[in-house]
């Protein structure tokens, strides 16, 4: 499983995202974000952005990335469904997302922010686990 | 937590300070006895975690559309001594300047519902909305930091809303002491192309009908003439602007936390000194959005008033198209209150809570096909909630919940069967917003005006929705 929904909230949206890799959890943990605030399957792979973001250690890199995700949708007008980490470190990573100009007829909620009410990255047996909750 | 209120009449319910060791102030919620029953532990618990934070003022108040948020619940507002009190971005909200613009008409329920199905497509057009929306102005920076100094002088000097339109204005549009250096460029990288967008959610535009005024003098003195007589309001905040600046401010302020040594019950309920430059630096950023969404929303009131004229063929003055008061619901304000029959300078951070002062229009809009409330704020609510009163029914279910439960298709043809156009960019967009979603907006309307914050003037209900 890539990640799945918590629903225990009355004014948000939590989820959970797994990754055997670093790698893996950054992919899906993105995959998880735009789930909700666009129709990821409809979003076809037309345009390319490229994203940088650095942080203190893992748990806030992760937490950096989707926030600068959510920003994207505004700054760029896009909607992005592929996302490929091409380095990761604890402290840095790039990565090539892939999607296509904004569609409103295509998006879900707008995401205002993650936030760190029951956030938590940890490792575990099986890779990585996160745990983020959306301000929508 | 809830097994410590204490009732001290049918409205108002104590939670005193000895109910928890770190309380230094006591907390109450102002709401019916069933709104009351219904409202959840953890909501009430962030409440006295509020009451635990330095330089707080009795009593921290939930509203009775109170429910659980980040921090503080949505609904509920808490003040701070301007020495030795904090601000705070999460005491605000992610969305600075949520708030409503109610619009008069002199047309009528009738010449709306002949109209409905050409006017609720063409106002979906005018109006950008859903997610990721364009927006149609095309700013500079420059330009950018004008709306962030200036507010809805802007407009007016940009032909977009008028010298009225300021007047009634919270805060005549322009909250003085915005500083766009505060606001980081990805702020206002994310502000500039949605400037003049709905967004999504449950941002909405309602085309109403007056079904009930309760106050005719007040009603009339706004301009709100009696029952059958149209009217518009306008939900929506400072969008990706204003998001990030809260999200730049809690980061800042969660170190703050750690430089100042603040302690807190929850690590959400991030600060900084009111006098310290974290705190005032956030100040001066929340200004700028605030300002941003009062200009967002006089934007969109130009087309709105642009899509009638091309329906109705008359020019939007003819129709008395004029703004009935703005309001905003999330926002940090720094404001003179009694407290103790002393007056002081308090910060008053008001997180989903409209402000309520003596003689001035507070609105309160239902979801999505139910009623919305106009009504005057009070002396009372001075007294008791720091001039502040509900702002919106408050969510019982989760979005997700929603949309498994609901059919956006379903509740569109369940709007039309009542005589609701509605238009929305895709079915979940209903779903989410689905009336049985949100608490009873009637209850909460009971309640503040049972508890005298803000008193019925008038009830609307809508005739055409469009949502993002």
């Amino acid at each position: 499983m890539k990640y799945r929904f918590i629903d225990d909230l009355t004014s948000d949206v939590m989820f959970e995202a797994y990754g055997k890799s670093m790698k893996d959890l950054f992919e899906n943990a993105a995959e998880a974000l735009f789930s909700v605030m666009c129709q990821t399957d409809r979003v076809k792979k037309t345009v390319e952005k490229e994203v940088s973001v650095s942080a203190k250690n893992p748990s806030e890199l992760m937490f950096n990335w989707l926030q600068e995700l959510i920003g994207i949708v505004d700054t760029d007008g896009i909607f992005l469904s592929g996302f490929k980490i091409t380095k990761i470190t604890g402290r840095s990573l790039k990565a090539v997302c892939t999607g296509e100009e904004a569609d409103p007829k295509k998006g879900k909620t707008v995401v205002k922010a993650v936030t760190k009410y029951g956030y938590a990255f940890r490792k575990t047996a099986k890779g990585y686990v996160v745990r983020a909750s959306l301000d929508i | 937590m809830k097994e410590k209120l204490e009732r001290i009449n049918d409205f108002e319910w104590l939670l005193p300070k000895k109910s928890r060791k770190e309380m230094r102030v006591d907390a109450k919620i102002i709401a019916n006895k069933s709104i009351v029953d219904a409202i959840e532990d953890a909501a009430v618990e962030q409440l006295t975690n509020v009451a635990c934070m330095p330089g707080v003022v009795v009593p921290v108040v939930g509203l009775p559309d109170m429910h659980w948020g980040y921090g503080l619940p949505m609904g509920a507002v808490s003040a701070f001594d301007d020495k030795n009190g904090v601000i705070s971005s999460g005491l605000c909200g992610f969305d600075i300047n949520c708030g409503i613009n109610m619009i008069r008409t002199s047309l009528t329920a009738k010449e709306i519902k002949e109209r409905a199905k050409d006017l609720v497509p063409l106002l979906f057009q005018a109006i950008p909305c859903g997610v990721g929306a364009k927006g149609k102005l095309r700013l500079s920076p420059g330009q950018l930091d004008d709306v962030l100094v200036d507010g809805v002088n802007w407009a007016v000097d940009n032909g977009y809303a008028t010298k009225k339109d300021m007047e009634n204005t919270e805060e005549n549009g322009c909250m003085k002491g915005a500083d766009p250096r505060m606001v980081s460029d990805l702020a206002k990288k994310r502000g500039v192309p949605q400037l003049g967008t709905l967004g999504a959610g449950n941002h909405f535009l309602e085309i109403q009908e007056v079904t009930d005024v309760m106050d005719k003098g007040t009603a009339k003195s706004w301009g709100i003439e009696g029952k059958g007589q149209a009217t518009i309001m306008l939900h929506c905040g400072s969008r990706g602007l204003g998001h990030q600046v809260a999200t730049d401010y809690l980061k800042i302020q969660e170190d703050a936390v750690k430089k100042y040594k603040i302690w807190l019950p929850d690590p959400q309920l991030a600060c900084a000194p009111v006098d310290s430059k974290e705190g005032q630096d956030f100040f001066a950023a929340m200004k700028c959005a605030v300002n941003y969404s009062f200009v967002n929303r006089a934007v969109m009131t130009k087309w709105i008033r642009e899509v009638f004229e091309k329906v109705f063929r008359k020019d939007w003055e003819s129709m008395g198209m004029e703004t009935v008061y703005a309001i905003a619901h999330n926002i940090v304000k720094y404001e003179e209150h009694k407290v103790d029959g002393k007056k002081r300078m308090l910060y008053v951070h008001r997180k989903g809570a409209t402000r309520s002062f003596p003689g001035l229009p507070v609105i309160i809009a239902g979801t999505m096909g139910t009623s919305s409330y106009l009504l005057k704020g009070t002396e009372t609510a001075m007294e008791k909630s720091f001039g502040s009163s509900a702002h919106g029914a408050g969510r019982a279910m989760s979005r997700n919940a929603a949309i498994r439960q609901f059919r956006g298709e379903k509740i569109k043809q369940d709007l039309a069967e009542r005589g609701i156009v509605s238009q929305a960019t895709h079915p979940m967009s209903l779903a989410e917003e689905a009336p049985l979603a949100y608490k009873d907006v009637e209850s909460v309307v009971d309640s503040v005006h049972g508890a005298g914050i803000s008193l019925k003037v008038a009830r609307m209900v809508p005739l055409g929705v469009i949502k993002g």
